[in-house]
């Protein structure tokens, strides 16, 4: 019954066939449907978009930088107080229960990147990053949604990209199927009674069944089968491992529920959450305050995040990511105004951790993008390039990324060979 | 006329080998799917007895339909009271609050205190008022073929609403740039949005001056709308222009032809706030070279060398071509078969880009009647909300329930953030996440059904549906399963919710 796949009908399926390609590939793509993807164990990645350009300076502090503390009289991080890494860079205090993965080699930071576009609009600067073509407003698609469209073969479950929240975000946005989850206890039927609800299910599943084929009737099945697989997975009854302890908030039930998602070996590949309140021009504060109370509800987030899924972590990359960083002065109400260049995570078994990577620009005023903010020296595309690659196996990163080629050679060296 | 006569013609002579003529029940209900909001109760049969070619013409002459429900109904919006001017002052306000807030913050190191206070809530409501008022228009105004092109329209010049100002110059983008145009000429559209403050902050031509320039008085002239220090030519809304609203991609056009485009539209900009944010040209910021589009040289000549450049872009066959198509995509079928699109090109070329003779050609092609494409197209998430909405007697009240509807079926309405808007074809908004999400939306318009009286017979109820939300086009199998379903439910007000809800989030129903 579900030989004609999503992924088929949106290429022709029959088209296919009548190509010549072999039609038991049809067969094992419907075979792999049903097979447990514990089994497979794929790679999988999640991105944490911090909306709102997030101040890489007091993320990854340059505490080792003289420039760093004249230009930040008030918000720079005490050096006693920052969590030291490499006796240059360190972790805001906030993060310190991060450190633990820093050590263990399983945590990386990458300075100094972003876009060649040098907007400061929040909105163009996010949208460039999802659509991960910079500089183009009118891409329709968002990067890892490309991916997928060009990766096809993996596509055998409708929960191989998730993005958690209302709406699906940009970055996924496309003809591949892809799934937002608003609440994961809360997918399918909402019928409050179990046995009314799948009753409800099986007579929309009759009538879907009568669908034929196309779009309708493949996205129907998927659909239904999605709701079954969670099902299977009682996500009601869902116990994070490791005494893991998620920290109250959107961001931490976030994290849960794709933790959750991924140990009921659904087939998620890619997924996706935001969180935001990083856009701090007024009063930012320092060791504590406003950014501090942010980026302890993000490292508590992680670190729970990753004690819950254990040795599962060993082919989890978890990569956090903002649309830019801050200036490198304070203003004059104790906060940041919009920059350039910002630092991301890199989190997982395969990541290359314990390391700041990328070039360091420097912060000396000659040293600067446009002689305020901290200059782009990694492209956002070579990061997520690499991880694409040599995480997820990408085949084609110039259908992922168009009009950009990312090269190796660009790699920061994110992912360990 | 002759052109209709002649279709008709078709309509009723059909070429042996082909597939059956619709019945004119058929083709109203079909009409009605694509050039309104769906049928109401009863609807298809009305409009067979008018005569749809007949009933088509009347949708084209919208102002002379009367639809003094909605009016009553638009007059609960206290949106449409405001002008750009009031919103313009009411936001200035909100966001000096808010910034006030930000330094009582920040001088007394106490963030709570911003929680409680949101200045900038009022816009936030105004954006969901504006969600609404569309619903309702869509679901019961008697001027469909209108609203419906006001939708069309309003995504083919896509503004996201999310976008800093463009929070309080979208209401007025809707009312006076998009409403009154939706069926007039191509080239007065193109002109009143590219003159949009709107559009001018969305694809910031607001911020482009001429490499150089500098505007006379204080230092403070040169910021507007947040967006900062402007330091030369914008391209984005000459690309978009030509990309988008246009010439199309594959349009023949350069990327010198872009700067060039952007250099004729430097000085298009946004007044102050306080001086009611509407159209203002910059002479100061113009280039005042000459420039070549397309081959075309263009002397300067100040604002209407910008008015000219887009005359001269509304009439290029590769925009007619475009522009049809994707109508023919919205009306037709997404892949829209080149006879419509064709006959729509004709029509622009003859008339100039007057819409209503454009759209005449597409709906007296035969391509528009060929069962082929009739119940073949998947309809938009707004498509399906508004026809559930209708066909089920639902009345949309003010809450944001129906605009929520939508959002969670994809396509939330102003925000996309893109300029290319929501794209014509059905693998955008047919997903499995959102099938299941049109499931729950049909079993709670369901809850609230007027059109269906309560029935203790199951076939006569399930006949009933058929016939008043379906128009006679219940398929054997839908109908099968629906009265499987119900074997065991005595109570005929559950019966009735149950049995309308299955048949609006059906595959049947999902299609027009």
């Amino acid at each position: 019954m579900t030989v004609s796949r999503r992924v088929f009908v949106k290429a022709g399926g029959l088209a296919l066939v009548s190509l010549g390609l072999d039609p038991l590939f049809l067969g094992r793509a419907a075979y792999a449907l049903r097979r447990p993807f514990a089994a497979s164990r794929r790679p999988i990645l999640l991105c944490l978009f911090q909306r709102g350009a997030v101040d890489g300076l007091n993320l990854i502090v340059p505490h080792g930088e003289g420039a760093y503390y004249q230009e930040r009289p008030r918000i720079a991080i005490p050096a006693n107080d920052v969590v030291d890494l490499d006796g240059h860079f360190g972790l805001h205090p906030s993060l310190a229960p991060l450190k633990e993965l820093w050590d263990n080699k399983s945590l990386a930071a990458i300075h100094a990147v972003g876009s060649p576009d040098s907007t400061r609009s929040h909105f163009d600067a996010q949208d460039y990053m999802e659509t991960g073509t910079p500089g183009v407003k009118s891409t329709a698609d968002g990067w890892a949604n490309r991916y997928c469209q060009h990766d096809r073969e993996h596509a055998d479950t409708p929960f191989r990209a998730v993005g958690f929240g209302p709406q699906l975000p940009r970055i996924l946005a496309g003809s591949a199927p892809s799934l937002a989850i608003d609440d994961l206890q809360a997918f399918g039927l909402r019928v409050p009674q179990e046995a009314a609800r799948d009753r409800l299910t099986r007579a929309f599943e009759e009538l879907y069944d009568g669908a034929g084929t196309g779009l309708l009737a493949s996205s129907s099945r998927e659909g239904f089968e999605a709701v079954q697989m969670l099902k299977r997975a009682n996500p009601t009854q869902y116990v994070p491992a490791g005494g893991a302890e998620y920290p109250p908030g959107r961001l931490g039930k976030t994290l849960l529920q794709i933790a959750q998602l991924i140990k009921a070996d659904v087939g998620v590949e890619i997924a996706f959450a935001d969180c935001s309140g990083w856009d701090t021009h007024v009063n930012q504060g320092s060791s504590d305050g406003q950014l501090s109370t942010r980026l302890r509800e993000l490292g508590l987030a992680l670190a729970a995040f990753n004690k819950d899924l254990g040795e599962r972590m060993s082919n989890i990359v978890v990569l956090t990511m903002s649309e830019f960083g801050r200036t490198i002065r304070e203003n004059g109400n104790s906060g940041t105004d919009h920059g350039h260049a910002t630092a991301m995570l890199a989190l997982g078994g395969p990541v290359n951790g314990g390391q700041v990577l990328g070039r360091w620009p420097g912060l000396s005023v000659e040293q600067r993008f446009e002689g305020r903010d901290v200059a782009v020296t990694t492209d956002f595309r070579d990061l997520f390039g690499e991880i694409l690659a040599r995480h997820l196996g990408a085949t084609d990163l110039g259908a992922v990324f168009p009009g950009y080629v990312p090269s190796p050679t660009r790699f920061v060296g994110a992912i360990r060979g | 006329m002759l052109s209709i006569v002649a279709t008709l013609c078709v309509l009723t002579a059909q070429a042996p080998g082909v597939a059956p003529a619709l019945t004119p029940r058929d083709s109203a209900f079909h009409a009605l799917n694509r050039l309104a909001y769906g049928a109401r109760p009863g609807e298809a049969d009305s409009v067979a007895k008018v005569g749809v070619m007949r009933w088509i013409e009347q949708q084209l002459d919208a102002d002379h339909i009367p639809d003094s429900r909605l009016a009553a109904r638009e007059r609960e919006f206290k949106i449409l009271d405001y002008d750009r001017a009031d919103l313009a002052g009411r936001y200035r306000d909100a966001v000096q609050e808010r910034q006030r807030l930000q330094r009582e913050a920040a001088a007394t190191g106490d963030s709570s205190r911003m929680r409680g206070a949101r200045p900038m809530q009022e816009f936030r409501e105004l954006g969901g008022e504006l969600q609404q008022l569309a619903i309702v228009r869509a679901a019961i105004s008697e001027r469909q073929l209108r609203e419906v092109m006001v939708d069309f329209w309003t995504n083919h010049f896509n503004v996201f609403v999310g976008k800093g100002a463009d929070r309080f110059l979208l209401p007025s983008y809707i009312e006076e740039t998009i409403r009154p145009r939706a069926l007039g000429r191509f080239e007065d559209l193109l002109i009143a949005t590219a003159r949009s403050p709107a559009m001018l902050f969305y694809l910031d031509n607001a911020q482009s001056v001429a490499p150089g320039s500098s505007p006379p008085g204080p230092l403070s002239a040169l910021r507007r709308g947040g967006t900062g220090v402007r330091r030369g030519i914008n391209e984005n809304y000459a690309r978009e222009l030509m990309e988008l609203h246009t010439l199309g991609v594959d349009g023949g056009y350069t990327q010198q032809d872009v700067i060039n485009v952007a250099r004729m539209f430097t000085g298009w900009s946004i007044e102050q706030p306080d001086r009611g944010a509407g159209f203002v040209f910059h002479d100061w910021a113009h280039d005042q070279g000459d420039k070549v589009v397309l081959g075309q040289k263009f002397k300067s000549d100040g604002e209407d060398e910008g008015i000219r450049l887009l005359k001269f872009l509304a009439n290029q066959h590769a925009t007619m071509h475009h522009v049809s198509a994707k109508l023919c995509a919205r009306l037709v079928a997404d892949e829209p078969p080149d006879g419509c699109v064709d006959a729509a090109v004709a029509a622009w070329q003859k008339t100039h880009g007057d819409i209503r003779a454009v759209l005449r050609a597409i709906v007296t092609s035969p391509d528009f009647w060929t069962p082929q494409v009739v119940r073949a197209k998947v309809k938009t998430p707004f498509e399906f909300v508004v026809s559930a909405v209708r066909a089920a007697g639902v009345e949309p009240d003010d809450t944001p329930r129906l605009a929520q509807m939508v959002a969670r079926l994809g396509e939330p309405l102003y925000q996309q953030p893109a300029p290319t808007g929501y794209a014509e074809t059905e693998a955008h908004w047919v997903n499995s996440g959102a099938l299941l999400a049109r499931m729950n939306a049909a079993m709670a318009i369901a809850k609230e059904c007027s059109s269906i009286p309560t029935i203790d017979d199951h076939a006569q109820l399930v006949d009933q549906i058929d016939q008043r939300l379906m128009a006679g086009t219940m398929s054997p199998h839908t109908k099968t399963v629906i009265l499987e379903q119900l074997t065991d439910i005595a109570d005929p007000q559950q019966a009735k919710t149950l049995a309308v809800g299955l048949a609006l989030g059906g595959p049947d129903f999902q299609k027009q």
